[in-house]
């Protein structure tokens, strides 16, 4: 009982250390010294008794007895393991609406407009060593919005968040979600097409068939106007069909929520017909069904290790589907769609090793260098490795160990999650609590004024979705 | 006969023209007030001087300014003159807009593609292909409803002078500098239009159903306005062989926009609000301004450097009625917002952002004076504060040629407080209104409730009216499950305000109106996403509480106490 009132206040007041956080970060941009770990570096296998030297949010050299400049922050690792930072392939943390149900079709959307660099759920997968996330909107549509990648630098203004040079991309979905958002409308609305699978894809072909029509006008236009011809009226610029144009020329990454085989087959087929690559289908508990077709494709699979049968698309999995895609050559990451499982992807990690016999390093690349892999963004992240960003997590233990919990978070060589500053911070806010509710404006009246302001749902009761067509989150702070 | 056809003209336009003097006479007349203390806002405070009013404008002011013969003389003695105070953010005068009708959602074909295309549900007269909510053509000046009497409350309270604007939708349409006074719409303008105005909201029952709509919609729209003006650049230029461009009215109501010409105000309270908003008049160039602001000090520095102001609600947030014993701890962001709201305006003046001061839709008018004071309470300059709801306001909104101090030439919004601004005591005697005079009768001693007096031109009697305001713990007979709700009531005069909590949440009091037996007023109420109007009457007797809810599902009675 005590244990839980512990945890309960531990949540309490992790939920808002943040404020008071990390201002010094910036200081320590320039030069970081990490000591006699055990490095997992998840591509050249496990270094002992190794020292990290990171030099202005890069890591510039790994060895035995680096030497640091004077002024250098100094981290005794000793006893510790260091893992990359790790990267969730599918997340909602951070977003102010996740779907945009209205129409099937809702590619102009972005969630670049709606991220909220405060959400505290960025905080608490922090602490369990996530530095990157592919946030993606909702699973209501066949073709939903464009996705952002992040680094999880809370405390920052929104801009820093954003993971510079890595591709664009966006979601798809099919099965369940998209046509049971068609076919139960919200109200005061009548259903949307499409209300079956068939008619997912054919609001997907139609989609593309419209793109490529697009296109052509844009063509035509430019070449008149390369012609000097002045009576070239521009066609209308349409942020619909844009993204579907850039999927179309190679530049879009395509994210593919899914869950049986027979329908990722025929996104897999749709796309051979027009001429793109899916880069991910996500979920995919049946992908082990068509594993040597999905590696032919050079596509990846983001799923979940041993979750599934919540729903009926979602019943025939196996926990060896990671093992399976991995022999068969498939790219896999392992991700959470959770905000609340995003705190804890290592040990979903530890479940590929654990069925199927997937190698440590291997299972470890599923939630690091893998995704960055998928994301387009493994130059720089995914690994410890020379050269590469500074995102780095120190482990108390192994992190496919159920006692495993991050000292500390990294990302740029910048401390954004802190163990030993955490615990200390927690008197603080406690003092602050009290002091602020104290204050008579914090004070409830005695009974209902006409002034009154409703109290606002705090950000950590919402809910973590597992399935996220059912996550309509509306409209900010209202 | 040419001759005296003309003649006969000149004489008919004559008396027209002195009948009109005469009747713009008496409307305006002169006034002189003497010894009262000027606070001229632009210039120095004079201690002891005077204000002379004449045909609408101030004609002099000084501690030496001759008092006209024909003038009407207002000992002000222990008076002080501040320029009218403006509320740069309401609504007043515009009657509620018709809620957007659900209609058939997008399908998945081409003919969703464009919002353009949507069948837009119950069109308001216009050419628009957009459907409500998506309208920035709408013009508060157009849907004025002037009357004095309207105003009469927010008058009382020292108000001469507001930005009024519709509150529906994702574009609330373009707002309006009114005077509150006059008769007709046309007098009371005195700048239409002044903004756009945007609410980052979702329509109801259509696209955009999220707030990642909202941005993909205005943005679509944005572009579509420019390439409007581009294509009918072409077709003025030269029509033959090209297709005649569309004519649609919300999409021209942006170009002004696009070209910079109309500020857009964003209604944006939190940090990553503003920060959107920024982002977005970023992105197609728009000349931004903050409405609301509460965490706009956070952004300070991106304010100061766009140069960018701030209408900063006074309408801080406040803790509700008492939590439910089960109620979890608030959250300390809540908690921490509550503290440091107060505290904004004086970090923007510490930052060099331009800010302007707003009711920002508090339910009582007189909480916008407590509530600057509590701006000077936490920091702000007392002086900053007068400036920030008479002479930046009127920067802001591009007026401050007219309005905002007590200078001569200026129109003669002036507003008398007997005691200063800021004082405990204060009461506002007298408000002038394109120099036109309003006595406000001291309140009745016994009701402190009573802010702002009572006063009106002309100074009738007022019928007498039921005592209604309080607190009632009521019950709502709805057949087989009956609501227990708390009804608090506010009454100033006949105008009701207050709010309604139920556990289905918190409905404000709109068009409350006291009755010789009890009072009526109309409410919102939202089921399962849809919007319900309910009007409510009801008769006091007593303690006692009775009447019934009028819902388009029947007629509810309701029944209960007041609680001490």
């Amino acid at each position: 009982m005590k244990k839980i009132f512990a945890f309960v206040l531990n949540i309490l007041m992790v939920t808002s250390f943040w404020q008071v956080s990390f201002a010094q970060n910036r200081q320590d941009k320039n030069e970081v010294l990490i000591r006699n770990a055990t490095v997992l570096t998840a591509a050249n296998g496990t270094l002992q008794n190794t020292d990290i030297l990171v030099q202005k949010g890069k890591i510039t050299k790994i060895g035995r007895d680096l030497k640091a400049s004077s002024g250098a922050q100094i981290v005794d690792a000793t006893g510790k393991f260091i893992s990359p930072g790790i990267i969730d392939c599918h997340s909602h943390t951070m977003l102010d609406a996740v779907n945009e149900a209205t129409y099937s079709v809702t590619s102009m959307t972005n969630v670049r407009d709606v991220l909220n660099p405060t959400d505290i759920s960025i905080y608490r997968a922090l602490a369990g060593g996530v530095t990157t996330a592919n946030l993606l909107h909702g699973s209501a549509n066949a073709i939903g919005g464009q996705n952002t990648v992040v680094k999880y630098k809370f405390g920052r203004p929104v801009e820093e968040f954003i993971v510079q040079g890595a591709p664009p991309g966006i979601k798809f979905a099919l099965g369940e979600n998209p046509k049971r958002v068609g076919s139960n409308p919200q109200p005061g609305q009548t259903s949307r097409y499409a209300i079956t699978r068939m008619g997912t894809m054919e609001v997907i072909r139609s989609a593309f068939v419209r793109a490529r029509d697009y296109k052509k006008s844009w063509d035509e236009y430019r070449a008149r106007v390369a012609k000097n011809d002045k009576m070239a009226v521009p066609p209308r610029r349409s942020l619909e069909l844009d993204p579907i144009v850039e999927i179309l020329e190679g530049k879009r990454l395509v994210h593919a929520h899914g869950y049986r085989s027979d329908e990722h087959l025929n996104l897999l087929l749709l796309a051979d017909e027009f001429g793109f690559k899916v880069a991910t289908l996500q979920h995919a508990l049946e992908a082990y069904k068509i594993a040597p077709e999905i590696a032919r494709r050079g596509t990846g699979a983001s799923i979940f290790a041993d979750s599934w049968g919540y729903k009926l698309e979602a019943y025939d999995s196996i926990p060896y589907n990671a093992a399976i895609l991995y022999k068969n050559g498939v790219l896999v990451s392992i991700n959470s769609d959770s905000d609340e499982r995003a705190r804890r992807l290592n040990l979903d990690a530890a479940k590929v090793e654990k069925y199927g016999g997937v190698p440590e390093q291997d299972a470890l690349k599923m939630i690091t260098l893998n995704p960055a892999k998928q994301l387009g963004i493994d130059k720089r992240t995914g690994s410890i490795e020379i050269g590469k960003d500074a995102d780095i997590v120190i482990w108390n233990a192994h992190p496919f160990s159920v006692y495993a919990r991050p000292e500390m978070t990294m990302i740029d060589g910048e401390v954004y999650f802190d163990r030993s500053k955490d615990v200390q911070k927690r008197a603080d806010l406690q003092k602050e609590r009290e002091t602020l509710e104290k204050m008579d404006i914090n004070r409830a009246p005695a009974s209902g004024g006409a002034n009154t302001t409703l109290p606002v749902v705090p950000r950590e009761k919402r809910e973590a979705h597992r399935d996220d067509a059912d996550s309509i989150k509306d409209g900010g702070n209202k | 006969m040419k001759n005296l056809f003309l003649r006969c003209l000149t004489a008919i336009l004559t008396v027209t023209s002195l009948c009109l003097a005469i009747e713009a006479q008496t409307r305006a007349e002169t006034f002189a007030i003497t010894n009262a203390q000027i606070a001229t806002v632009s210039g120095p405070v004079i201690s002891r001087g005077t204000v002379v009013i004449r045909d609408g404008l101030i004609e002099s002011i000084g501690e030496n300014a001759k008092v006209p013969a024909d003038a009407r003389i207002i000992d002000g003695a222990g008076l002080t003159i501040y320029p009218g105070l403006i509320d740069t953010n309401t609504s007043l005068g515009l009657a509620a807009l018709v809620a957007a009708a659900p209609r058939p959602p997008g399908q998945g074909g081409p003919q969703t593609v464009q919002i353009a295309q949507q069948q837009p549900a119950q069109p308001l007269s216009s050419n628009s292909n957009f459907p409500n909510g998506l309208r920035p053509e709408q013009s508060a000046a157009e849907q004025l409803r002037a009357g004095e009497a309207l105003f009469e409350t927010n008058r009382n309270a020292g108000f001469t002078t507001v930005l009024t604007v519709g509150r529906e939708g994702i574009f609330n349409g373009q707002s309006a500098v009114v005077n509150l006074a006059g008769d007709s719409v046309s007098e009371m303008i005195v700048r239409a239009p002044f903004a756009e105005h945007v609410t980052f909201t979702t329509l109801r029952g259509g696209y955009p159903g999220s707030l990642l709509g909202t941005f993909s919609a205005m943005r679509q729209m944005f572009l579509d306005a420019g390439r409007l003006q581009e294509v009918r650049k072409m077709y003025d230029k030269n029509p033959r062989g090209l297709k005649r461009p569309d004519a649609d009215a919300s999409l021209d109501a942006l170009i002004p926009v696009l070209n910079g010409t109309m500020p857009v105000v964003f209604n944006a309270n939190s940090e990553i609000e503003i920060t959107r908003a920024l982002n977005l008049a970023g992105e197609f160039k728009l000349k931004a301004i903050i409405a609301g602001g509460q965490e706009a000090w956070k952004v300070a520095p991106r304010l100061k450097a766009q140069n960018i102001p701030v209408l900063l609600s006074l309408n801080f947030p406040k803790r509700t009625a008492v939590a439910s014993p089960d109620a979890d701890a608030e959250s300390i962001e809540i908690l921490r917002l509550r503290a440091e709201t107060p505290k904004t305006a004086a970090r923007l003046a510490q930052a060099g952002v331009k800010f302007a001061f707003q009711s920002g839709g508090m339910s009582n008018i007189s909480d916008f004076l407590t509530n600057a004071n509590k701006a000077v309470e936490n920091g702000l300059d007392r002086n900053a504060a007068i400036r920030a709801m008479t002479l930046s306001a009127a920067e802001i909104l591009g007026v401050e040629n007219r309005l905002g101090s007590v200078e001569p030439g200026k129109i003669a919004n002036l507003t008398v407080f007997r005691g200063g601004i800021f004082d405990k005591t204060k009461a506002v005697t007298h408000v002038f209104v394109d120099g036109k005079m309003f006595e406000v009768k001291a309140a009745p001693k016994a009701d402190e409730r009573r802010p702002g007096g009572t006063g009106r031109p002309g100074g009738n009697q007022p019928t007498a009216l039921a005592t209604v305001g309080g607190v009632y713990a009521i019950t709502i007979d709805i057949p087989g499950q009956p609501l227990q709700g708390t009804l608090s009531l506010t009454q100033q005069e006949a105008i009701l305000t207050g709010s309604l909590q139920t556990q289905l949440g918190t409905n404000l009091v709109k068009d409350g109106k006291v009755t010789a037996e009890g009072f009526t007023f109309s409410s919102t109420a939202e089921f399962g996403g849809s919007t319900i109007d309910i009007v409510v009457d009801g008769r006091v007797t007593g303690n006692q509480v009775s009447g019934t809810f009028t819902t388009p599902q029947g007629a509810i009675p309701f029944s209960g106490t007041k609680t001490p």
